[in-house]
């Protein structure tokens, strides 16, 4: 099985996310997972980049958000950390809420939560790793 | 991402293509500021061409639904993928928003 543990250190502008994300995507193709999976995973660093830039580095350019991706026996980590004070991820508004169903933010952790399978975060809240595990069958 | 429009009677239609993300939502907002100046009061946003779609695309959806409802405007969703659905589903915002399988079922609805 193939091995990776890749760090990249990238400038809080939400314009560099595409570019980042796709040579990523290319890099863990060739992992054991499906199309869905790669799907999932693309959506979920978005998720986490986009609030690591925003509410943790303020999109201070001069701020670094670090992206360390590690491929183990059975699994993808993907771990994003920002420079800011982390938050309340222990009482994160519920989107789903009717009340709060037409907020227009606020659902970026659910949409994670729900894509991956495990989510953990540390450094209250600055730091989020994100596991998805491998396929079986999917043979690269 | 495009945008491809086109009328059908009263009915627009607006064909997305691409990813919907937090760098082209400004994109998708500015073409239904347009739609919205030019008293398009009926839209149907097609998914077919649409491959991703982030919070930031939703949250663009959310204020459109919620601008058009303002002057009795209606709004519907059709030819998600699988992926697509499932953003919708997660956030419970099928709820909200009218989805429907195809253009053809979704222009008899309005």
């Amino acid at each position: 099985m193939s091995v990776m543990n890749l760090h990249e250190r990238i400038p809080a502008d939400l314009k560099v996310i595409p570019k980042f994300i796709r040579a990523l995507t290319e890099k863990i193709k060739q992992l054991p997972l499906d199309e869905r999976q790669l799907h999932d995973i693309k959506l979920s660093l978005h998720e986490a980049l986009v609030n690591a830039m925003k509410h943790g580095n303020g999109l201070n350019p001069d701020l670094y958000v670090e992206v360390h991706v590690e491929s183990r026996n059975g699994y993808l980590s993907v771990t994003v950390s920002d420079k800011g004070e982390g938050f309340d991820f222990q009482n994160i508004p519920d989107p789903t809420k009717p009340d709060n169903l037409q907020k227009l933010s606020g659902r970026g952790i659910l949409l994670i939560r729900r894509h991956m399978d495990k989510i953990k975060f540390f450094d209250c809240g600055s730091r989020i790793k994100m596991i998805k595990f491998f396929k079986k069958g999917v043979k690269k | 991402m495009k945008i491809r429009t086109e009328k059908n009677e009263d009915i627009l239609i607006c064909a997305l293509e691409g990813e919907i993300d937090i760098n082209n939502s400004p994109q998708l907002r500015k073409a239904f500021d347009d739609f919205i100046k030019k008293d398009e009061k009926k839209i149907l946003v097609e998914f077919s061409g649409v491959s991703y779609i982030d919070s930031s695309g939703l949250a663009t959806l959310i204020e459109m639904f919620q601008r058009l409802k303002k002057i009795s405007g209606q709004m519907r969703f059709c030819g998600m993928n699988q992926k697509i659905k499932n953003a919708f589903e997660i956030t419970k915002l099928h709820k909200l928003f009218e989805i429907f399988d195809n253009q053809e079922v979704a222009l008899k609805d309005f």
